[in-house]
């Protein structure tokens, strides 16, 4: 049992020293002053993009996984541990989209630190959930504004339990971005128009956007399934492939977090053009300016920016 | 995005924070890696020496189907049916390549390529079929993360909190790898260098390879659960084949591997915090970083003294070496 020995003297002695550091650096400092503001965690671009524009000036909001990142791919850094554990309030997607990192955060809600996932304000009867497997929603809520503005409820319950002294600033900011995303709703409603009805498919990588073709009327088929991980069957390309020639559509689709392979594929096989890049499970990179044809210009690093991308690139390609 | 590709070094930032303000997270994860690298390096001497060092990396791609059966079977992403399905796959995947191996002339890495070739593809073709609607990969039901080791459930014993469950599971882990290799030492040392001479020795090899390898699966699938893949696959590897660059004694080897884990487990959760970067890619890096300087500067074989000393005298220095090869 010499082995045994040796890992708790190893273990012993940092333990020890460090212990004596931290007393004497804590006898040191002065007490805090008490804290001014909200300090927010939130697990992906499009949650912490929703946290940080109802917190406002009340709070900061830090964003665990960057633009880009798949969030099955996300890997914790040593800042990211630290984050979670100063936060006043942890804020997620939910519905599965983070995977066991969810589990994790519900662990730490029982513990006493407040998590909330986002999506727990979608009333069941909106979430769509596949036939066969009853209770895995589908978690890409955020292609839908209506949606995601139950999204918003939750947050700024959430800000009020957190801080109840700013309770109605967020309250009052709340509600500023329920109306923001009903007017992105509607100039998406108005927009998509210019596309007809028969002509609203769209071909992309993963299921993704089930609820995007709910609220603006397209059909939409996943190569690869709903999840990143699993690959496109030679028999779907094929189908798919058919089914493009058959509908005469005029472009596909690939996604930022998502490898662009079988798409392209798919293009070559059936000769339709790959109609750009949307963003599926993150946002764009933040201060990245694009315009839309109208003229209007938006930024892609914000959940309204990341929309619009996907909505004008979208109908400029299937008009 | 970065604002620079390499932040600049902050001893209060990178060494003094993580012990004083964040002791609590710094200390777990840093016993964690300990205790991940240790366990996996015990057992890692062992199959390296079997070649089959990459058993780490097949059973983290043929646990899909066993995965996909636990869902198929409880409609549930919990993470303890998704334990049982991996664990039961993991099993089946050892014994399939100890079966290949033991019962043809198929050599070890030939027998993990085609057992954990086929059952990933079994379970691509099963989640294809009949689970295209969730999403279901092992990345996300299955693996944990090194870096959440603190904010998990800590273990309170006699009203003494002793710390998070997958720590304490790990030790225990580590505890029970311990007694079954001073226990079976002879055997597994025998069995390990000369299945011939085990055989003569009255030792069947074959039942110590099927138990070494089936404990193995589990270490590893517990492993999987706890820290996350690349962790337990640099680990299996790294400390035994840095330590046998050192010597050729395997209490030694041992020992050496114990203490390389420790070194991971440290400067890897400080270089991660100095780039802000995740904590198992860096005590993988670490590893890495050590086993070429090993490789480089080790005093009797590395690559610095075979260059001197072959420029003095070449014959006797080659001769042994491939003596201790063969």
């Amino acid at each position: 049992m010499k082995n045994v020995l040796k890992q708790s003297t190893m273990l012993t002695w940092p333990v020890f020293v460090f212990a004596c550091l931290t007393l004497f650096l804590g006898c040191g400092s002065e007490p805090q002053p008490s804290r001014k503001t909200l300090k927010v965690a939130a697990t992906t671009t499009m949650v912490a993009d929703l946290a940080a524009a109802v917190v406002g000036e009340n709070g900061e909001v830090h964003g665990l996984m960057g633009p880009g990142v798949d969030p099955h791919l996300y890997k914790a850094t040593a800042g990211d541990v630290n984050t979670l554990q100063s936060a006043d309030l942890i804020l997620y997607n939910g519905l599965h989209l983070e995977g066991r990192m969810a589990d994790l955060l519900v662990r730490l809600g029982r513990r006493g630190k407040l998590v909330y996932a986002v999506t727990e304000g979608v009333p069941e009867s909106e979430l769509l959930e596949p036939e066969e497997f009853a209770g895995h929603y589908d978690p890409h809520v955020w292609f839908d504004p209506n949606l995601w503005s139950y999204c918003v409820d939750t947050v700024v319950e959430a800000m009020s339990e957190a801080d109840p002294a700013n309770a109605e600033a967020y309250e009052q900011r709340g509600l500023k971005v329920k109306s923001e995303y009903e007017a992105l709703r509607e100039w998406g409603e108005a927009y998509v128009n210019q596309i007809p009805e028969d002509k609203r498919i769209l071909v992309t990588s993963h299921d993704a956007y089930n609820y995007f073709g709910q609220a603006f009327g397209f059909q939409v088929v996943g190569v690869q399934g709903i999840s990143t991980m699993s690959e496109a069957g030679l028999a779907d390309i094929v189908k798919i492939s058919e089914f493009i020639k058959e509908k005469e559509i005029k472009a596909i689709f690939v996604e930022s977090s998502v490898s662009p392979a079988t798409i392209q594929r798919i293009s070559k096989d059936s000769g339709t053009r790959i109609g750009g890049e949307l963003f599926s499970d993150a946002m764009g990179l933040k201060g990245h300016l694009e315009s839309a044809p109208d003229g209007s210009s938006f930024d892609v690093g914000t959940y309204k920016g990341m929309f619009k991308h996907n909505l004008v690139t979208i109908v400029e390609a299937l008009k | 995005m970065r604002d620079q590709f390499l932040p600049a070094f902050s001893f209060q930032n990178a060494i003094i924070e993580p012990w004083s303000l964040y002791f609590d997270s710094t200390i777990w994860i840093v016993t964690m890696g300990f205790l991940v690298a240790a366990t996996c390096g015990l057992i890692g001497c062992f199959i390296i020496l079997r070649r089959m060092a990459l058993v780490g990396d097949a059973i983290s791609h043929s646990l899909l189907p066993g995965i996909t059966l636990a869902f198929l079977l409880t409609n549930s992403r919990d993470t303890l049916p998704m334990m049982i399905g991996a664990i039961a796959a993991g099993v089946v995947t050892v014994a399939l390549i100890e079966a290949i191996r033991q019962s043809s002339r198929i050599k070890p890495d030939a027998a993990i390529g085609i057992v954990f070739s086929s059952l990933f593809a079994i379970g691509v073709v099963l989640i294809s079929a009949y689970a295209d609607t969730v999403d279901l990969d092992a990345e996300c039901v299955l693996y944990g993360e090194i870096g959440w080791i603190p904010l998990e459930d800590r273990i309170v014993l006699g009203g003494h909190e002793i710390g998070p469950l997958p720590v304490i599971r790990m030790a225990v882990i580590g505890l029970i790898a311990l007694g079954l290799l001073l226990t079976f030492y002879k055997e597994l040392l025998v069995t390990s260098f000369d299945a011939g001479l085990a055989a003569s020795l009255g030792i069947n090899p074959g039942r110590y390879q099927y138990g070494l390898t089936l404990f193995l699966s589990v270490v590893i699938v517990s492993s999987f659960e706890s820290v996350g893949v690349i962790l337990v696959i640099a680990m299996l590897i790294f400390p035994g084949a840095t330590s046998m660059l050192l010597t050729d004694r395997l209490p030694r080897i041992l020992w050496l591997s114990a203490g390389f884990s420790g070194l991971y487990g440290l400067l890897g959760f400080h270089l991660a915090t100095w780039l802000d970067a995740s904590i198992a890619g860096g005590m993988t890096v670490v590893a890495g970083i050590i086993f070429t300087l090993v490789w480089i500067l080790a005093p009797k074989r590395g690559l610095l003294v075979k260059f001197v000393f072959k420029s003095h005298s070449k014959g006797a220095r080659t001769s042994s070496i491939e003596t201790q090869a063969g």
